[in-house]
């Protein structure tokens, strides 16, 4: 529409070096390069001469040192170069991975990704030899999304320990880690991984494209990426799922998901995601029929509980008081006899005073950790209702509502459902049960409508789709015979239906 | 309209709210005024009055294939006749909404909130509804099929808490004050099903025909059941001499049943189902109307239609003095009225389709 503002967004000063080739002089790649890294500033990039013996040429070897592993580069490089004889530099060398570059632009993005490069006399083409050694975490335990029976492993800060975790659960050829490109001056990679006969390739185009037609200077890590990519970022509910485990991550991806990883972040990012995603977790499936399905009954009533149990309240006793029975409305009404505020401001206090120790609890400096807890109870607990500001009945509705929060173990789903809990409550004081019950039909509305790369945020329950059935609650293992439909999978039978694929032959043998 | 990926569990989810809560509002104390103890055998005359047209009807929308009630009319009856009765269709369909809103919003008000009045509680209303109606067809009918269980179970809790007041000898006699009154005051009030042709607007809009028909015949049915089991419910709670002179049937057996001793005042509880049911009623409705007149009027885009028809329901509807005004006056004689259009549209479509020679040649 306007071609002229276009063009000016295109051209970036960073985009110069792309028309450059390389020179056949070697003194003149070596300026060049030195001016771009701005060498005699900047501490940590590096260059070795030295005359390789199987040409007798000038040999120029850049890299960063802090980014590189130097025992690689002096026994991959800089030893076969002085030492070995051959034809070409292809039989020299003999790391994994050598590539052939023509351009500087090309020579830069290496060299800034961990690379070294090679400029040879009298050529036009460098070579990148990859030496990178970035420096990461080890594989840790997950902090957040903590399982009792289930594997401990976390991600990490790393793009290839992180792809490693995955194909370690999944061993197949078709199981896809292709690499993309995100940022304009810092350029990173992402990691897209699928099953590529299975995923639908209908959303997989979409992410790509979305993906490429960011046009952004840095997105250095994925929870950026999340927001980049998510339709609606002022929606009150997540649209993709953000998990630290990848066991998580591998159980979605042999079902057709698509899985994003980079590096920089110690989590994945998968999706489509539905409502059902964030409302499981991995240890649901871990643990036995009956014991996974108790833990989702136990989290729906958490569910219902934190968005309502407040809201409830406020609306019960202030317009449908005639609800409560005699004994009850008594003891509350004697408790709150001395609190001067009325009930509205009185709930909303406690609330806002349970969400403030929780955010200090979480920024607080470790060795002072305890004394928020003490600080926030006495305070809450014991203090507020001898003061005659809040009554004890608050503290208990207040706590519950706020505990129960926590066993939402997903971090994106937890932030709805504390925010929908003010919507609520405020509601209830409005009109009662009308405008509770109105605010949540319009909630359940909104929640229907959103919709994450095509996939409603209910299916499969409604639009209905062949799955597993594993909504509420879920189905005995041996019974999930089909792949969730709202992703489309292209294979979408998990498990002959025919065939139980149990060894219920062998086990009847031992009933008798 | 595109087509959404709604199913026939959807439409039920539908149906069962639009037509079938028919049980939990004035409804009931309507029929009764006339069917005295026997009002519970009236809706079956109701719907088996209303049955053969709606089934005429779906054969005429399955004949004409892609085509939704309003273009179905325009196709067969021309375009300006068609267009007079799709109006007539649109003022009957919108009429019923009118009153309605009114009698759920006097409801609200003398029950549970008799110190407010009714405008603000109509306004609250319909702020919801026109929220709610402005996400679209598929969110509607999601949102519909996932509340419904949680509607249904306390409609059948209900139900067995107030078992152990039925006295079933109360269902005699079984005709009442005769077979003859509940035959007409039965046909006559065939509209409470209206809702059952008015759905059909959106027949191009599901996943396919197959589904929609499916859809529709376990809806109707089921709302059917459940409301004949409601009033029989009703008849042998009340008995004859105070059935009709109960406003709210539903809301007075809720006042009726209690959880065990502790908990006696739980119509409240039951209210928040209610009231969950009745906002997705309208909001259905609100949508399907708006859709009518859209497509009456020929336009590609229907759904800014949703304000203005929900804004002018606030004045429209406090026409009506007084709730005895509108539910005795207004609402009746709307049933009255609405019965004989709803039965012979799919009649003249018929008719005038095989006249035209057109039935043989698709």
């Amino acid at each position: 529409m306007f071609p002229f503002s276009k063009k000016k967004n295109n051209s970036n000063p960073n985009d110069e070096p792309e028309k450059v080739t390389i020179y056949k002089e070697i003194d003149k790649n070596e300026e060049y390069t030195k001016k771009i890294f701005s060498a005699d500033i900047n501490k940590d990039f590096t260059f070795r001469t030295l005359t390789a013996n199987y040409c007798q040429k000038k040999t120029y070897i850049f890299f960063y040192s802090s980014i590189v592993n130097s025992e690689k580069i002096y026994n991959g490089i800089v030893r076969p170069l002085l030492e070995a004889d051959g034809k070409t530099i292809n039989n020299i060398i003999t790391i994994e991975s050598l590539t052939e570059i023509k351009s500087f632009d090309k020579v830069f993005d290496q060299i800034n990704s961990g690379k070294a490069v090679v400029f040879i006399d009298g050529e036009t083409t460098a070579y990148s030899v990859d030496v990178a050694d970035f420096q990461a975490r080890k594989v840790g335990k997950a902090e957040n999304e903590r399982s009792v029976k289930g594997p401990k492993e976390a991600f990490t800060e790393s793009i290839g320990v992180n792809v490693s975790l995955l194909r370690k659960r999944f061993h197949n050829q078709k199981l896809i880690a292709q690499t993309m490109l995100v940022g304009s001056r810092s350029k990173l990679e992402v990691s897209v991984m699928y099953v590529s006969d299975l995923v639908d390739q209908e959303i997989l185009r979409n992410l790509q494209k979305r993906i490429e037609s960011l046009s952004v200077d840095n997105i250095s890590t994925i929870e950026l990426l999340e927001q980049y990519l998510e339709e609606r970022p002022y929606s009150l509910f997540p649209t993709i799922l953000y998990t630290e485990r990848p066991d998580y991550a591998a159980q979605f991806i042999e079902d057709g998901y698509i899985v994003l990883i980079m590096d920089n972040s110690s989590a994945a990012l998968i999706l489509p995601a539905t409502f059902w995603s964030f409302f499981h977790s991995p240890e649901d499936r871990y643990s036995r029929f009956l014991f996974g399905n108790f833990t989702r009954l136990l989290r729906m009533l958490a569910f219902a509980i934190t968005i309502l149990s407040s809201a409830t309240y406020i609306a019960v006793t202030n317009f449908h008081s005639e609800m409560i029975p005699p004994d009850l409305l008594l003891s509350i009404t004697s408790a709150r006899e001395r609190v001067p505020i009325p009930l509205f401001l009185e709930v909303i206090i406690m609330e806002i005073a349970f969400e403030l120790i929780r955010e200090s609890g979480l920024r607080i400096p470790n060795p002072l950790g305890p004394t928020i807890g003490i600080v926030g109870a006495l305070i809450i607990g014991q203090a507020a209702v001898e003061a005659g500001i809040i009554s004890p009945i608050i503290v208990i509705v207040a706590a519950l509502s706020g505990l129960t929060s926590f066993s939402i173990a997903n971090t994106s789903l937890n932030h709805s459902v504390r925010i929908s809990r003010f919507l609520f409550i405020i509601s209830a004081s409005l009109f009662g049960m009308l405008s509770l019950v109105g605010a949540l039909v319009l909630w359940v509305f909104y929640m229907s409508s959103v919709k994450s790369f095509g996939v409603s945020y209910f299916a499969p329950l409604s639009p209905k789709y062949k799955s597993t059935g594993d909504m509420y609650f879920r189905n005995i293992i041996k019974h999930e015979f089909w792949r969730p439909g709202q992703v489309n999978p292209t294979d979408k039978t998990k498990k002959n239906p025919n065939n139980k694929g149990d060894s219920t032959n062998e086990k009847n043998k031992f009933k008798s | 309209m595109k087509k959404t990926s709604l199913k026939a569990r959807e439409l039920f989810a539908i149906l069962t709210i639009t037509v079938g809560f028919k049980l939990a509002d004035t409804t009931a104390s309507n029929y009764a005024q006339e069917g005295k103890n026997a009002f519970w055998l009236m809706p079956i005359v109701s719907f088996l009055i209303m049955i053969p047209s709606l089934l005429l009807l779906m054969y005429l929308l399955k004949k004409y294939k892609n085509k939704n009630l309003i273009q179905l009319i325009k196709k067969i009856l021309g375009k300006h006749v068609g267009l007079f009765v799709s109006l007539i269709i649109f003022l009957v369909a919108y009429s019923l909404l009118i009153v309605d809103a009114r009698n759920y919003a006097d409801q609200i008000k003398i029950l549970y909130f008799p110190e407010s009045p009714t405008p603000i509680i109509q306004m609250i209303f319909l702020i919801v509804i026109f929220y709610g109606a402005k996400r679209g067809l598929q969110s509607i009918g999601t949102s519909t099929y996932i509340t419904l269980p949680y509607l249904k179970i306390s409609i059948i809790l209900l139900a067995l808490l107030i078992a152990q007041s039925i006295v079933w000898l109360r269902i005699f006699p079984i005709f009442g004050d005769g077979l003859g009154v509940l035959l007409l005051e039965g046909a006559r009030r065939g509209s409470i099903f209206a809702d059952l042709f008015i759905v059909t607007i959106a027949y191009t809009a599901f996943s396919n025909s197959k589904a929609f028909s499916k859809g529709l015949i376990f809806g109707s049915l089921f709302s059917w059941i459940e409301i004949t089991i409601f009033f029989l419910l009703y008849t042998t709670v009340f008995d004859y001499n105070s059935i009709d002179k109960r406003a709210f049937l539903f809301h007075d057996i809720t006042q009726y049943v209690n959880f065990g001793v502790f908990f006696t005042n739980v119509e409240t509880f039951f209210m928040v189902f209610w009231l969950g049911a009745a906002f997705l009623r309208f909001i259905i409705l609100i949508y399907l109307v708006s859709w009518i007149l859209g497509e009456t009027l020929n336009l590609d885009e229907f759904e800014p239609l949703i304000f203005p028809l929900t804004f002018f329901v606030f004045p429209l509807s406090l026409i009506a003095e007084n709730t005895i005004t509108n539910e005795l006056s207004f609402r009746n004689n709307l049933f009255t009225i609405a019965t004989p259009i709803f039965i012979f549209m799919p009649i003249l479509l018929w008719i005038v389709a095989k006249s035209k020679g057109e039935l043989k040649k698709i």
